[in-house]
């Protein structure tokens, strides 16, 4: 089974952000990385380090049936995620995924958090992350609401 | 000290519908409160609907999890009721989890990550859920002590209410310090009792103020949690002054036997064996309130409300109308694990919300029925306290109650609860010429002067009607079997009766 279409767009569009936002994400390496680190950090605070590794443990293993490439990243101990950005750089040399590979993990785990919570209280702890615009259906790609 | 120096304590809505009521108000601002009990007791609901109440933009909520229970679940749960507003996450309530800084720390770092949650949000409420989790690695009862006063200082200093959650067993209540430090401790339980759950909330401790002691009955539903005061309420409703008003039957000769009807605010027992009437006669009594202008409810148990309204229809009684102009509420009340409290609660809902003047209770019996195991063991006590509660806000009840008809005795009730009733009329057979026939006589009347009469009744199809006069011709009536006072037989044809209301 694939990442929820509705998902994978809110995972576009916080991508789409951090893109946007300028060196933001330099540090971190990437986009997806900087959007996990986001998630990590407000989640962590909410369920607990373990709890944040088991739905990131489990975000990682569904993505992974989707882009094959992801095997080889891997979530640490406190939750953080090895391996990503190489994978990323060879995702985007390849011409047919380019950028699947970060769409799928985070709108896997989103998927995660909607399926557990509830898709309100889900844009309610991301809206604590990023701007209120991210969320905006002008800003959706197919105008889907997230 | 004068009463406008002492300090006033703020109450704040518990978010519990009945809880405020039992905790004489509200919980004290700036408490720190303990709400223990066994898995499963209710106790995380009820500081949700205690967070969720209170908890606001500008002075949140901030919610603690520990081991135990995972955020995401408990809230995947938590919002299935219907307090829970998503809204208020995550500005007016936050999440967060302190699993690390237990599992990894001592306490001291765990008292320095809530302070710096504290400090940095400014919180009106804080809970720890479960705070038992978090004290329950090894160490000296010193620095568990230390490590409580400093967390109840801390949080009490930065104006916060305060919750801390427990499993605890009730043997724990001598020793552990948590105790000696609280404001208010709330202990839920929930026995078995046969087949049924009894859900029991006893408030322990509550510093500063009175609440309502005992066990009071509780019930979690959709809703969450709401409690059931055994006393209706601390204050309880003020009792209006005696009236000097009597209310029909619409029976006139009835009416006559009474002195005029009864009392208002009187506890009326019609006690009787199957089919005398006692049903029929409840039905007249609330209908003639109708007429008069008396909202009434009707509180049933053996027999739904459609079908009660259509028997009365029977008669010539239209309890269809009322019902839809609001002016009468028939209530079922039958799920077998009911407590008294709630069967209450249910009535003083209604009583309330059509002004209720006169209450039937149709029957007794049903009633206990209804009732949890446990609470049947107490029935003419909780009797007693509903009876109390209902009268003293003006309501006149009328309660049936069935008797095994004895041809050696006269028996009131099978429950001995005459002495909670002001009247009583009892209803009988008695073996007359040859036939079953029905007799009546008002056995008490509280406060005031009634007929001494025993009349011959019958059962058409305009209700109860009362025979030409008293029975004079008999000797021994009430023992069932009569003697005719010359000593003849009956010469007359049998009559038939017209079998409208057998079934009560």
């Amino acid at each position: 089974m694939k990442a929820a279409p509705e998902m994978r767009d809110l995972a576009h569009r916080l991508l789409t952000y951090e893109a946007g936002a300028g060196k933001s994400f330099e540090p971190m390496g990437s986009p997806t990385l900087c959007v996990y680190e986001k998630l990590r950090k407000s989640l962590c605070e909410f369920v607990g380090v373990a709890g944040f590794q088991s739905l990131a443990t489990r975000a990682l293993t569904l993505a992974r049936s989707e882009v094959v490439s992801l095997s080889a990243a891997r979530v640490t101990a406190d939750g953080s995620i090895q391996g990503l950005g190489e994978i990323e750089t060879q995702i985007d040399m390849d011409k047919d995924r380019a950028g699947d590979g970060g769409d799928i993990l985070i709108a896997r785990l989103l998927g995660l958090l909607r399926i557990f919570i509830g898709e309100a209280l889900t844009l309610s702890l991301l809206r604590s992350a990023w701007p209120g615009e991210v969320f905006d259906d002008r800003n959706s790609e197919n105008g889907r609401k997230a | 000290m004068s009463t406008q120096d002492k300090v006033k304590i703020n109450k704040l809505p518990t978010g519990v519908p009945g809880l405020d009521e039992i905790v004489g108000g509200g919980l004290p601002e700036f408490s720190f409160n303990i709400i223990a009990g066994a898995p499963g007791s209710g106790k995380t609901t009820l500081a949700h609907q205690f967070v969720f109440a209170n908890a606001t933009a500008e002075r949140p909520a901030l919610y603690f999890t520990v081991l135990g229970e995972s955020a995401i679940k408990m809230l995947r749960y938590q919002q299935q009721y219907t307090f829970f507003d998503p809204a208020k996450l995550p500005d007016a309530i936050r999440f967060i989890n302190l699993s690390q800084a237990v599992l990894e720390k001592d306490l001291g770092a765990v008292l320095e990550g809530i302070i710096k949650e504290v400090e940095k949000t400014n919180p009106a409420v804080v809970v720890v859920d479960s705070f038992r989790t978090m004290v329950r690695k090894p160490q000296s009862d010193m620095e568990l002590q230390s490590f409580i006063q400093r967390l109840a200082l801390f949080l009490a200093s930065w104006q916060a209410t305060t919750f801390l959650i427990g499993e605890y067993a009730e043997d724990e209540l001598r020793d552990n310090p948590i105790f000696t430090v609280a404001d208010g401790l709330f202990w839920l339980r929930q026995t078995p009792e046969r087949n049924s759950i009894v859900r029991k909330l006893q408030i322990i401790k509550l510093r500063g103020q009175d609440s309502v002691p005992g066990l009071h009955t509780f019930r979690i539903t959709d809703a969450g949690v709401q409690a059931f005061s055994r006393t209706f309420g601390l204050t309880g409703h003020l009792k209006d002054p005696p009236s000097h008003r009597r209310l029909c039957f619409g029976i006139p000769e009835l009416d006559k036997m009474l002195g005029g009807g009864v009392r208002e605010g009187d506890s009326v027992l019609v006690a009787g064996s199957s089919g005398t009437g006692k049903s029929v006669l409840a039905t007249q009594f609330i209908a003639e309130g109708i007429r008069n202008g008396e909202p009434g409810i009707v509180a049933v148990f053996e027999e739904r409300p459609q079908a009660y309204a259509e028997r009365a229809s029977t008669l010539g009684l239209d309890l269809e109308t009322p019902q839809k102009d609001g002016k009468l509420t028939i209530l079922y009340l039958r799920p077998l694990d009911l407590s008294v409290d709630e069967t209450m609660h249910s009535i003083l809902d209604a009583v309330q919300k059509i002004g209720a003047k006169r209450l039937v209770i149709d029957s007794l019996a049903g009633f206990e029925m209804a009732l949890s195991p446990g609470f049947r063991a107490d029935f003419r006590e909780s009797l007693d306290r509903m009876i109390f509660a209902l009268t003293g806000i003006g309501v006149t009840i009328l309660s049936t109650v069935e008797v095994d008809e004895s041809f050696t005795e006269f028996p009131f009730s099978t429950y001995s609860i005459s002495f909670l009733t002001d009247d009583i009329v009892r209803l009988r057979y008695v073996s007359i010429d040859g036939q079953l026939r029905k007799i009546m006589v008002v056995i008490k009347m509280r406060g005031g002067n009634h007929a001494k009469d025993i009349r011959e009744y019958e059962i058409t199809n305009k209700g109860v009607v009362i025979l030409g006069k008293r029975l004079t011709d008999y000797q021994g009536l009430i023992s069932g079997i009569p003697v005719h006072s010359d000593g003849s037989g009956s010469k007359e044809e049998p009559s038939m009766d017209t079998g409208i209301g057998q079934s009560t």
